[in-house]
């Protein structure tokens, strides 16, 4: 194993253990801030260090200060304390886990080796995602079953129907896009994806797989346990549903472990049906063919955004009462100063990419970062859908959220399997 | 008989309807309407910034009690317990003594309210025959480390002035 070897090893592996965890914090204030848009609050804008509040991001930290100090409970009646404890684990060391499978870049070519980007770099693909999607309902119903309190095991049990109803058409809409992919890996899937349908629109999963998009969607958010699905938790029914025992960090973990998996399944929607880490229109090839005229177009598009992201917060930061001296206005002009000063130096690294070292490997380094930078962004989106979804419907009834797996999305997957395997015969 | 029932017309049954697809769309869009305004100008949220910006109090709201003083300086309350008689919640603990400014025979020498059992419903104020005890103090927040700091005492009462004037109070505000 050469050093090289070694160093791409360790940065996938921490790419694909801190991203998650990182996304924790963009995810609840995602949330929190998301919401209140939605419902015409400001949501939590005030906790701050030295003045700084990052747009409300440092209530994150104020969040976990809270979580981590306050007193961690095991109710006298719980029997089996080891199984009570295990359960958060679970769900949230599953979540980090399912991530593993995820591609985002496509295969680095250094040096004549072929490096997968993902932090377990096999072939399994989607199927490690589904072995480990189902387990983590484990934790769920470990969790509503040894907290012994029947809140807590409705909770559970609600959660285990759930994901049984819901994991069957989540296959059936995985195997219709496999028919079409060819394969189970990931990264091919998102190669795949790179291709143009008759020469012009980007091949992505939901352009030719439209209906398996939904019902997969569909599926993954019950399977994450988000509203509308989130009857496990079902706060109006059960109090809290399977965590109502839980305090502390163990809730903590719960918390964070939903986040995760949002976050997880997100990126499993994006690589499935939104083109991966693919820009579009802009095959991995064509990326690095042209890398210097792409270097360029993002040394002009930088300052842009940059300029733009600028206007609008100082037009939004800033306290909209009499204030004299605004600490808000004055922090926006930091901001703005950080921001420049990213920017220059990000333009100074191309520059000096541009006229020394472009050509060769670094164009597929370069290609690589791109890659990872679009399909953060495509998976962000694709959770602020989640967000949306939360804050715009309302929980289903029990009965309805059966029918709705077994009687609605079941068939329709059915369906879908044979309409995409007659056409994929049919073409072939 | 009764009121003439109005027979409401059932939606939801026809099949575009029971596709919830697209009805689940529109509203997405009513609710990424609402964020699209607020996150490009954050300005035109429904909020009031509280603390900066403080509510309007209007002068019949029923606030923090306070009671009440003679222009001469001396208190009006003449300890008759009727405040103390009437109060639901029982938090009004008065302690009556000889008057000594001499403008009649009792005054209280104690007159504690726990602010933590008062359920600020005004009746001490409807009870007072003297105008001694009001609620227009304007203040709406109480806050306190311990719960002895919610027991408001004699000096305390009859040191928080009035948030509006006499003829304000009167006349019950806009």
């Amino acid at each position: 194993m050469s050093q090289l070897d070694l160093l791409l090893l360790v940065l996938r592996v921490a790419f694909g253990a801190f991203v998650p965890l990182c996304f924790i914090a963009v995810l609840v204030w995602m949330e929190r801030r998301g919401a209140a848009f939605f419902q015409d609050r400001s949501g939590p804008n005030r906790a701050h260090i030295f003045g700084f509040r990052a747009g409300g991001l440092v209530q994150n930290l104020a969040d976990a200060i809270k979580l981590i100090t306050k007193e961690d409970i095991v109710p006298d009646h719980v029997k089996h304390k080891f199984y009570f404890v295990l359960a958060p684990v679970i769900v949230f060391s599953i979540a980090i886990l399912s991530f593993a499978a995820v591609p985002f870049a496509d295969a680095l070519i250094l040096g004549g080796k072929k490096y997968l980007m993902q932090t377990i770099p096999t072939d399994l693909g989607i199927l490690w995602f589904l072995a480990l999607a189902g387990f983590a309902v484990y934790g769920i119903i470990l969790a509503g079953w040894s907290s012994h309190s029947k809140y807590g095991i409705l909770g559970g049990l609600r959660a285990a129907a759930q994901v049984i109803s819901y994991e069957i058409p989540m296959g059936f809409a995985i195997i219709s896009a496999l028919v079409v992919y060819g394969t189970v890996n990931l990264t091919e899937i998102a190669h795949y994806q790179g291709q143009l349908l008759f020469g012009f629109i980007p091949m992505w999963g939901v352009v030719v797989q439209p209906l398996g998009a939904i019902i997969f969607i569909v599926a993954a958010f019950a399977e994450a346990n988000r509203t509308p699905f989130d009857l496990a938790e079902g706060e109006s029914e059960l109090v809290a549903g399977f965590h109502v025992e839980y305090s502390s960090m163990k809730f903590g973990m719960f918390f964070m472990g939903e986040y995760v998996a949002m976050f997880t399944s997100s990126a499993i929607i994006v690589t499935l049906y939104f083109g991966g880490y693919q820009i579009p229109w802009f095959s991995t090839e064509v990326l690095v063919n042209n890398a210097r005229a792409i270097t360029v177009l993002l040394m002009l598009l930088m300052p842009a955004c940059a300029w733009i992201f600028i206007r609008w917060m100082h037009k939004n930061n800033r306290s909209h009462y009499d204030c004299p001296d605004d600490h808000r206005v004055r922090e926006a002009l930091i901001y703005a100063k950080i921001i420049w000063g990213v920017v220059a130096a990000l333009e100074i690294v191309l520059f000096i990419y541009l006229i020394t070292v472009s050509g060769g490997a670094a164009d597929r380094i370069l290609v690589a970062l791109l890659q990872i930078a679009t399909f953060l962004v495509k998976t962000t989106l694709m959770c602020f859908v989640y967000v949306w979804v939360r804050w715009t419907l309302p929980r289903f009834r029990y009965d309805q959220l059966q029918k709705l797996g077994w009687q609605i999305l079941l068939p329709l997957s059915l369906l879908n399997i044979f309409v995409t395997s007659a056409v994929v015969v049919a073409l072939n | 008989m009764g009121a003439k029932a109005k027979i409401m017309e059932r939606t939801g049954k026809s099949f575009y309807e029971r596709l919830y697809l697209i009805e689940i769309f529109k509203g997405m869009a009513v609710t990424l309407g609402h964020f699209m305004t607020n996150f490009l100008d954050n300005s035109k949220l429904y909020v009031r910034h509280y603390p900066e910006v403080q509510p309007e109090i209007p002068a019949r709201w029923r606030g923090r009690h306070r009671l009440t003083k003679h222009e001469d300086g001396t208190m009006k309350c003449v300890a008759c317990f009727m405040c103390q008689t009437n109060c639901p919640a029982k938090c009004i603990m008065i302690e009556a003594g000889e008057r000594i400014d001499g403008r009649s025979e009792k005054m209280p020498v104690r007159f504690t309210i726990d602010l933590l059992e008062c359920i600020y419903c005004g009746y001490c104020v409807e009870a007072c025959p003297m105008d001694a005890i009001r609620m227009d103090t304007g203040i709406f927040a109480v806050t306190g480390a311990d719960r002895q700091s919610f027991v408001m005492g004699l000096t305390a009462l009859l040191a928080t002035p009035g948030a509006y004037t006499e003829e304000e109070y009167k006349k019950g505000g806009v």
